[in-house]
C-alpha cells in the first residue's frame, strides 16, 4: 500500500482570462522508504503538488491519502495535526527562525505538537546524526547555507513523521553544500519513512529512488 | 507620479490595507483635535460673537439717571449698556418650567450675546430671547410659545449664548431676555430702574484703572459685584482647564500611537519590498531615488485616506464636542477647525513619506547583493534565555525589534497613564460629590441652633465635637467687585475645615486669616498681606494674611477667620452648629438626637448642589475618554501583532506548516504583546504617580489639592485590563493570520 496516494488531482490559480491550472489530473504514489524525485522547470507546479501532498493546500479536485489520512475529509483542526505528526516540511530558503538557536529549531515543531515538546536528547541526536553537532547552540545566521539547509532536516525529522517533503533544498546552496543535504535526505529516505523531493537539479534527482516530471499540470514517469 | 500609482495599483491589498491603518491613525487624530480645538478656543469665539463686555457690573436697583452719571464719569469707556434683571421668575412651556428664571431687559445698542438660532429681538410686543441651555432642555425653538411670569405667553424670537455663566440647567436659573421698553405697567419703575451695567472698555490694557475708577465711583451702592472678561475666562478656565488639559494629553498620545503606528507599519512594508529594493539598486538607482520613490508612493496613499480618516474622526468628535460647549456656553468652531485639521493632514503625510522613506534609505544603503540575498533591516538577532516554546518566541520576536517595541510600549504607557490618571480624577469627582472631606471638610452634619447651644450638640452620643460656623458674604474692599466668602471658627477651624495649606501657617488669633489660593491669586495677597473686606452692612473689616489653602468653594474665593472681628462689625451674623461626627457613628442616630434637642440636622454635600451635576458630567467624559485611551491601546496592540505577523510571515507560515494551531499562534502574538504590556505597565504607573498626576494637579492647584495618584484597585484594573485587550489582539491577528494561505508566506524567502 503507498503512503502517499494522489489521484486527479486540479490546481488553479487565478481566475477569468488570468486563470492557469498548474496541475492538471496529477496521478502520483510514493512506496515507504521511497525517495521520489519531482523533475520540472520553474512554475511548473511541483511546489504546488507537495504543499496539496503535505496538507498545505487543498486541491480544487482530486483526492490525496497520505499514511492513510483522506486529506480532502480532513477539518482544518486535522489537517493542522496531520502536519505535525506525519509530514516534515524543507524548503528552499531554510525557513529557520533566526531568534531561535539550531537545537530549539529543531525542538519547535515537537513543542508545537505536545505540549512538553520531544524527548530530552532527540534534538542533539538528530543534529548529531546529521553532522552538526557544533549547531545546537548557535543562532541560524552564524551557520553556513549547508548547516542551516541540514538543521531544516533535522527540523522536519523531530516528529518522526512518515513523509518529508523538500523543496528544492538545494536550490540556494552551493554544489558542496548541496551534496552534502542530498546525501542527507538520501538516508532519511528508509523503512517506512518516504522523501518527496522537488528539484529541477539533474543531479539532485540522480539520488532518487524514482524520478517523476512534471509537465502542463501532469506527472510522467 | 504615473508610475507610482501603477506600482500601487499592482499591489492593491497591501495598499488597501495601508491606507486603513493610515486612515485609522488619521481619525485618532481628527477626534483629538476637533475636541482639543474646539474646548481650548470656544470661549474666546463665543466672547467675539456674542459681544461680551469688558466689565459687567452688579449692584442693587438704582434708576438709570443716577447710574449713567456714575459710569459716564469713567474714562477709558467706549460703550455701555443697562439692564435690569430680575430674578426669581416663573417660566413654562411644553417642555419645562422653574421658578428660578431670570429676566434680563435689553435696551437697544450692544448686546453681549450672541444670537445662534432664530434671531435678535425686533422691538415687536410678545417676543423674547432665550439661552440655548434652556432651548436644549426644554426643547424650544424659534415660533414656540413659553410663559414669562407676568407677561404671559410670548413667543422665542431667538436662541441666544452668552459666555459669562455655564448654560442651564448647570446653573439652576435659566435666562430670557425682553426689550426693556416692552415691560407691562405694573413694574412701575420701568425704564428707570436698572441694575446691571455692561462696559466695553477703550483700552482694554487699561482695564485695571478702569475697575479702580469705578470702585471710587461707586459709592453708596449696594451688593456691588464686578465681573471682568478675565475673570470669566478664569471660571470657565478653572471649569473646563482640566478636561482640556487632559484632553491635550489625550490628543498626544493619539499622534505619538498614530506616528509608531504609521512608522511601523512603512517599516515593515519597506522590509517586505527590500528585494525589489535589491534589484533597483543593482540597475542604477540612486539610494536618494529610492527613498524618494518609497516616499512618493507613501504620499498618495497617505494623502486620500489621511483625510478621510480626519473626517471621520473629526464628525465623531463634534457631537461630544458641541454637546461640552454648549454646557459652558460656549460655540463650536465651525469650519475653525478646517486649519488646524489641514495641518495635521500636512503633518500625516510628511510622517508617513518620511517613515517610509528612511527604512528604504536604509535598506537602499546596503550592498545590493546583500539584500538580494536575503539581508534584513533588523540587526542579527541575539542569544536570548526565553523559553523556545511558541510564547517565548514571542517574547524574542519582540525582544529582536527593540526600538520598536520600546517605542510601542512608550505609547501604551502614555495611554495607560492618561487612563489611570482620568480614572483617579474620575473617582476624585466621584468622591467630591458625596465626601464632604475631599474638599477639606471634616464635618457631616449642620444644625440650626444658637451659638451657645453648640457644647450640647457636642455632648450628644456619636458626635466628635461641634461648634457655631459663622458664614459671611463680602466683598474685598480695595478691589471691589471681588466677592469674600467669610467662615469663621472659634478656635482651632481645621478640626472642622482642613483645606490643605499652600504657603504660610494657620491662623492663631482674632487678626488672622487664612485665604483661599483663588483669592490670594484675584487680590495678590500673600501672607503678610492685608485682607479687608465690606460687609453686607457697609462695615469694613480687616485682617492679617497668615496662610494660603486650597479650597474648592467658592473657586478658592474663601478666607478662614476668627468670629469675634466679624461679629463686632455685624451682630446680625447667625451661625450654623458644624457638628463632626465620631469615627463609626450612626449619623441617622446622631441626626434624630439633634432634633430631640431641637435642632434642625442638614446633612453636608461636598460640592454646591449645583455644581454636582456638573461634576457627574466631568467624571462621566473622563471615564469615555479613559475608555478611548483603553481602544487606543487595543488599536496600537492589534496594530503592532499585525505589523508584526506581517513582517514575519515566513516565520508564521512555517510554524504553520509544522503544525502549529490557533492557540500557538496565539501565544507567540501573545509573547510579543507581553513585553509590551509588561514595560508598559509600571511604565504608565510611574509617569501617571510622577508626572501626569503632579501636573494636573498644579493645574487645578489654584483652586483645589487634588489627590491624583492612582490606587492599587485602580492599577490592577487596568493592568487586568491592558491584560484582556492584548490577548484579544493576539486572538485577533491570529484569526487573521489563519485566513492565509500558508504557502503565500512560505514564498517570501
Amino acid at each position: 500500500m503507498p503512503l502517499v496516494a494522489a489521484r486527479g488531482l486540479v490546481k488553479t490559480f487565478g481566475s477569468g482570462r488570468g486563470a492557469r491550472r498548474v496541475l492538471d489530473g496529477a496521478v502520483l504514489d510514493v512506496a515507504p522508504g521511497e525517495m521520489v524525485a519531482l523533475l520540472g522547470r520553474s512554475g511548473s507546479g511541483k511546489s504546488t503538488l507537495l504543499n496539496t501532498i503535505g496538507g498545505i493546500d487543498r486541491p480544487d479536485a482530486g483526492t490525496v491519502e497520505v499514511a492513510g489520512h483522506r486529506l480532502d475529509r480532513l477539518s482544518e483542526g486535522e489537517l493542522t495535526r496531520f502536519r505535525a505528526t506525519e509530514v516534515g516540511f524543507v524548503f528552499q530558503f531554510f525557513h529557520l527562525i533566526p531568534e531561535l538557536t539550531g537545537e530549539e529549531n529543531v525542538l519547535l515543531p515537537a513543542r508545537l505538537a505536545r505540549p512538553g515538546g520531544a524527548p530530552p536528547g532527540r534534538a542533539r541526536a538528530l543534529l548529531d546524526r546529521l553532522g552538526l553537532d557544533g549547531a545546537a547552540e548557535r543562532l541560524p545566521h552564524t551557520l553556513s547555507g549547508g548547516e542551516q539547509q541540514r538543521v531544516a532536516i533535522a527540523r522536519a525529522l523531530v516528529n518522526e513523521p512518515r513523509l518529508v517533503l523538500a523543496d528544492e533544498p538545494t536550490g540556494n546552496l552551493d554544489p558542496a553544500s548541496g551534496a552534502t543535504v542530498l546525501q542527507a535526505l538520501r538516508a532519511v529516505a528508509s523503512g517506512e519513512r518516504a522523501v518527496l523531493l522537488a528539484t529541477h537539479d539533474d543531479d539532485a534527482a540522480a539520488l532518487a529512488d524514482r524520478i517523476v516530471s512534471i509537465e502542463d499540470g501532469r506527472l510522467r514517469s | 507620479m504615473r508610475e507610482a500609482l501603477a506600482r500601487l495599483r499592482s499591489r492593491r491589498g497591501r495598499t488597501l490595507l495601508a491606507a486603513v491603518g493610515i486612515a485609522a491613525a488619521a481619525a485618532m487624530i481628527g477626534t483629538a483635535v476637533t475636541l482639543s480645538y474646539g474646548l481650548a478656543t470656544g470661549f474666546d469665539r463665543a466672547v467675539e460673537q456674542a459681544d461680551l463686555p469688558d466689565v459687567t457690573a452688579r449692584f442693587d436697583r438704582r434708576t438709570r439717571a443716577e447710574v449713567d452719571q456714575r459710569v459716564g464719569a469713567l474714562a477709558n469707556v467706549e460703550e455701555r449698556s443697562y439692564r435690569l434683571e430680575v430674578e426669581g421668575v416663573g417660566l413654562d412651556s411644553a417642555g419645562g418650567s422653574s421658578s428660578e428664571g431670570t429676566i434680563s431687559l435689553v435696551p437697544p445698542g450692544r448686546r453681549g450675546y450672541a444670537v445662534v438660532d432664530g434671531r435678535d429681538l425686533s422691538g415687536r410686543a410678545g417676543e423674547v430671547l432665550i439661552e440655548r441651555g434652556l432651548a436644549r432642555e426644554w426643547e424650544l425653538a424659534p415660533g414656540d410659545a413659553i410663559d414669562v411670569g407676568r407677561l404671559g405667553r410670548v413667543r422665542v424670537a431667538g436662541v441666544v449664548v452668552s459666555p459669562e455663566n455655564v448654560a442651564f440647567p448647570l446653573q439652576p436659573n435659566p435666562r430670557v431676555y425682553l426689550p426693556d421698553q416692552l415691560l407691562p405697567a405694573d413694574f412701575r419703575d420701568r425704564g428707570r430702574s436698572v441694575n446691571v451695567v455692561l462696559i466695553w472698555a477703550r483700552d482694554r490694557s487699561r482695564l485695571d484703572s478702569l475697575l479702580v475708577q469705578a470702585r471710587s465711583q461707586s459709592f453708596g451702592l449696594e451688593d456691588l459685584s464686578f465681573t471682568t472678561r478675565d475673570g470669566v475666562r478664569a471660571l470657565v478656565d478653572q471649569l473646563a482647564g482640566i478636561v482640556i488639559a487632559l484632553l491635550i494629553a489625550f490628543s498626544l498620545v493619539a499622534l505619538a500611537t498614530a506616528g509608531v503606528m504609521l512608522g511601523a507599519a512603512a517599516h515593515a512594508d519597506v522590509q517586505r519590498r527590500l528585494k525589489s529594493i535589491g534589484v533597483m539598486r543593482a540597475v542604477g538607482f540612486s539610494r536618494a531615488r529610492v527613498a524618494r520613490r518609497h516616499a512618493l508612493e507613501a504620499a498618495i496613499v497617505a494623502l486620500p485616506a489621511g483625510a478621510l480618516g480626519l473626517a471621520t474622526g473629526a464628525l465623531l468628535a463634534a457631537g461630544p464636542t458641541a454637546g461640552l460647549l454648549e454646557i459652558l456656553n460656549e460655540l463650536p468652531a465651525g469650519s475653525a477647525v478646517l486649519v488646524p485639521l489641514a495641518l495635521c493632514l500636512a503633518a500625516i503625510v510628511v510622517l508617513v513619506a518620511l517613515t517610509t522613506a528612511w527604512p528604504a534609505w536604509r535598506a537602499a544603503s546596503l550592498p545590493p547583493a546583500q539584500v538580494l540575498r536575503g539581508a534584513g533591516l533588523a540587526p542579527a538577532p541575539r542569544r536570548s534565555r526565553a523559553p523556545g516554546g511558541p510564547f517565548g518566541l514571542g517574547l524574542r520576536l519582540a525582544l529582536g525589534r527593540r526600538a520598536r517595541t520600546a517605542a510601542t510600549a512608550i505609547v501604551v504607557a502614555s495611554a495607560t497613564a492618561v487612563v489611570l490618571l482620568m480614572l483617579a480624577l474620575a473617582s476624585f469627582l466621584g468622591r467630591l460629590q458625596d465626601d464632604p472631606g475631599v474638599v477639606g471638610k471634616r464635618y457631616q452634619l449642620t444644625a440650626s441652633l444658637p451659638a451657645e447651644r453648640a457644647g450640647e450638640a457636642g455632648q450628644l452620643p456619636g458626635v466628635a465635637a461641634a461648634a457655631p460656623r459663622y458664614v459671611a458674604d463680602a466683598v474685598d474692599a480695595f478691589e471691589l467687585g471681588q466677592p469674600v466668602r467669610l467662615v469663621a471658627f472659634p478656635g482651632d477651624h481645621t478640626t472642622f475645615e482642613a483645606p490643605q495649606l499652600a504657603e504660610g501657617r494657620r491662623l492663631r488669633d482674632d487678626g488672622e486669616a487664612e485665604v483661599g489660593q483663588g483669592l490670594a491669586d484675584t487680590l495678590g495677597v500673600r501672607p503678610g498681606g492685608t485682607l479687608a473686606v465690606a460687609l453686607s452692612s457697609g462695615e469694613e473689616v480687616r485682617f492679617r494674611v497668615v496662610g494660603v489653602v486650597r479650597t474648592l468653594e467658592r473657586e478658592g474665593r474663601v478666607a478662614y477667620v476668627r468670629p469675634s472681628r466679624l461679629l463686632a462689625a455685624d451682630p446680625s451674623i447667625g451661625p450654623e452648629i458644624a457638628v463632626r461626627l465620631e469615627d463609626g457613628a450612626d449619623r441617622g442616630e446622631v441626626e434624630r438626637s439633634l432634633a430631640a434637642i431641637g435642632a434642625r440636622p442638614r446633612g453636608v454635600g461636598g460640592a454646591g448642589s449645583n455644581d454636582q451635576a456638573f461634576l457627574g458630567k466631568l467624571a462621566a467624559v473622563l471615564r469615555v475618554v479613559a475608555a478611548v485611551n483603553g481602544l487606543i491601546c487595543l488599536y496600537v496592540l492589534a496594530q503592532t501583532l499585525a505589523t508584526m505577523a506581517a513582517e514575519r510571515r515566513p516565520t508564521i507560515a512555517v510554524l504553520r506548516s509544522a503544525g502549529a494551531r490557533r492557540a500557538a499562534i496565539t501565544l507567540v502574538l501573545g509573547g510579543v504583546a507581553a513585553v509590551v504590556v509588561g514595560v508598559a505597565v509600571p511604565l504608565g504607573v510611574v509617569v501617571e504617580r510622577f508626572l501626569l498626576g503632579p501636573a494636573v494637579a498644579r493645574l487645578a492647584a489654584d483652586y483645589a489639592s487634588l489627590p491624583l495618584g492612582a490606587g492599587a484597585g485602580q492599577v490592577l484594573a487596568v493592568t487586568a485590563g491592558l491584560v484582556g485587550l492584548a490577548t484579544a489582539a493576539a486572538v485577533w491577528v491570529a484569526l487573521r493570520v489563519e485566513r492565509e494561505p500558508i504557502s503565500a508566506g512560505l514564498r517570501e524567502g
